[in-house]
């Protein structure tokens, strides 16, 4: 359906079309249709909202959200649709991006308020209830374009253009399913959209890499002899850091002469009263000399450090693990690692693959074995390490934010023509 | 009239926008129905998701293992005439109820034994899962010999060829 024109037809003959289309097509898409007028006519600047049920706690997929926005600052008016209380302050301390000029706009679900729950998780809504994301729905109906980078395919969207960002297909379809009823949908991984494929039944439309801007400003800090696992303590120890501990041990133990003077360092977030990590801390006192650390909560700019400081960088998350929700999506950790010439060794599943390439710039693993064996390799052979890091820094170029930035600019400046040409851009309108 | 034909957009809009506030209910917005049923396609679930949909079927199979009608299975939500039809039900339930119950008691019975089958099939299967598990860890920490052993025996065969070449290079000069 074309916007209307600035020629044809008299204000009684768009009375009329708009009484049409509420008629035959319900009111949001009449109302669509004005939004889109008003755009075509140049009245105003078009407008975005994204929203994310995790916006008020620091996440990898909120940072890629909000950098998302950040880059389209200049071309439209910007609402930044949170849960919870959130503000531009927090976005700036958390990824050091500066929002100023996007509004925050908090719209709290009664749901979850009555439940006091911080974490608002989709899928604890039963089936048979009254689906508490229909408010966001509704608001999603007030912009030109509502981006959805939750991960949460129960807001159905109503705006003329809608975005869904997949970081994963948690749920597969059951009751309030809407991910097929988005206009584009994008993914952060080629592993991402295989399981879109899978477990949704549609295909994604862009694929967007997650921005990664770990580098480091200067090469001036020495490296040393340091492993580096960088990764969430989670409670159910889906990052396999118990794993990786065992394996150091291991190499201690059976190759002392080779290991001298390394150390392993486990650095990652944990929320209080972990049982996961204090299991890991109980273990590294079990075993005094072995130069195993935690570091838990680190400042960024300690981890900074780490990163610029460290040899090698393991990553397990996935292993052993059959259901894919439990491996890495993508892995932004191991590309800050090789963005700071760490030699990665990684688990050979999830997202990980498509960043290292085997024997090239890293090492895949599918076994605490296999870790051993391509990592005796490596510290017998400093040659190797260099080679290996300087490839793995060069392909990390591909992650970089300003990459990232662009990729969004080209994909929603297309979008935006399309809305203005009157092309059709999604099924209701 | 280019005037005008702005301020009809926005007189429009601003109506729209009233009577978009007034609707609660997204199906009413959009002129048609927004949720379809999904079909639980199990042959591709994980393990991670066959447990939670074994452990909700066997849940959802036991609420609903009595067949057998009772009193306060017959119920109205009709303010005047709902007694009455209670009542006519009720005396139709008690009439009936010994063919009725013939016949389902067998069938509840059934439902009884099964539920309890699939239960120790889980517990079974947890059984199995651990062994596995415990079998997992061996082979792992075989292959991790296997890798250390490897990388001595490499070791072994370098310095042996070393060995050799310190043993050549003394030879003694070949007499005249």
């Amino acid at each position: 359906m074309p916007p209307m024109s600035k020629e044809n037809g008299s204000k009684k003959d768009l009375a009329g079309e708009i009484s049409a289309i509420s008629a035959q097509l319900g009111l949001q898409a009449a109302y669509n249709r004005l939004l889109r007028a008003e755009v075509a006519f140049k009245l105003r600047k078009p407008s975005l909202a994204i929203y994310d049920h995790a916006f008020h706690f620091i996440g990898g997929a909120q940072k890629y959200g909000l950098t998302l926005i950040a880059a389209l600052r200049d071309r439209f008016d910007i609402t930044i649709l949170a849960n919870k209380e959130v503000s531009h302050q927090d976005f700036l301390s958390w990824y050091n991006l500066d929002l100023a000029g996007c509004r925050v706009k908090v719209i709290k679900l009664p749901y979850f308020e009555e439940r006091r729950a911080f974490h608002l998780d989709p899928a604890l809504i039963p089936g048979e209830a009254e689906n508490p994301f229909h408010i966001i729905s509704k608001e999603s109906g007030r912009y030109d374009i509502f981006v959805n980078n939750s991960m949460n395919e129960m807001v159905y969207p109503l705006s003329n253009i809608s975005v869904l960002i997949c970081h994963f297909p948690e749920r597969r379809p059951r009751s309030y399913f809407y991910a097929d009823r988005y206009s584009y949908l994008i993914y952060n991984s080629r592993y991402t959209a295989l399981w879109v494929e899978k477990k949704w039944k549609i295909l994604p439309h862009q694929h967007i890499y997650p921005p990664v801007d770990m580098e480091a400003a200067d090469g001036g800090v020495p490296k040393r002899k340091a492993i580096l696992s960088v990764a969430r303590f989670e409670p159910e120890g889906t990052k396999r850091q118990l794993e990786m501990i065992e394996v150091f041990l291991r190499l201690n133990q059976k190759w002392p002469g080779l290991v001298k003077g390394w150390s392993f360092i486990l650095a990652g977030g944990s929320g209080p009263d972990n049982p996961y990590l204090a299991k890991l801390e109980k273990i590294i006192r079990g075993h005094p000399g072995q130069n195993i650390e935690l570091k838990v909560n680190l400042p960024v700019e300690e981890l900074k450090l780490l990163y610029q400081q460290s040899t090698l960088f393991w990553h397990l998350c996935g292993l052993d693990h059959e259901d894919p929700s439990e491996t890495e999506h993508f892995g932004m950790t191991t590309v800050e690692a090789m963005q700071n010439r760490l030699v990665p060794l990684v688990y050979d599943g999830g997202g990980l693959p498509e960043i290292v390439d085997h024997g090239m710039n890293g090492f895949r693993v599918s076994s605490k074995a296999e870790l051993l064996k391509y990592t005796m390799t490596l510290l017998g052979d400093q040659a190797l390490i260099e080679r290996l890091g300087a490839s793995a820094q060069k392909k990390a170029q591909i992650y970089t934010r300003a990459k990232f930035e662009a990729r969004v600019r080209d994909f929603f400046d297309d979008v935006l023509k399309t809305y203005v040409s009157g092309r059709e851009t999604r099924p209701f309108e | 009239m280019e005037e005008d034909r702005v301020r009809e957009i926005q007189r429009l809009k601003e109506e729209l926008e009233k009577k978009r506030g007034e609707v609660e209910d997204i199906r009413v917005l959009v002129n048609q129905q927004i949720d379809r049923p999904f079909l639980a396609e199990v042959k591709e679930y994980s393990e991670k998701e066959l447990e939670t949909y074994i452990r909700e079927q066997i849940s959802t199979v036991e609420n609903c293992v009595d067949p057998r009608p009772d009193k306060q299975s017959v119920a109205s939500h009709r303010k005047i005439i709902g007694r009455p039809i209670v009542f006519f039900k009720r005396l139709l339930l008690k009439m009936t109820g010994f063919h009725v119950h013939l016949l389902l008691d067998k069938q509840t019975q059934f439902n009884r034994e099964s539920a309890a089958l699939n239960q120790a099939l889980v517990i079974r299967l947890g059984q199995i899962k651990e062994r596995m598990r415990q079998i997992q860890v061996k082979i792992s920490t075989c292959e991790e010999g296997l890798v250390v052993l490897e990388k001595k025996l490499e070791e072994l065969s370098s310095s042996q060829e070393r060995d050799k070449g310190d043993i050549a290079d003394r030879k003694p000069p070949a007499q005249d």
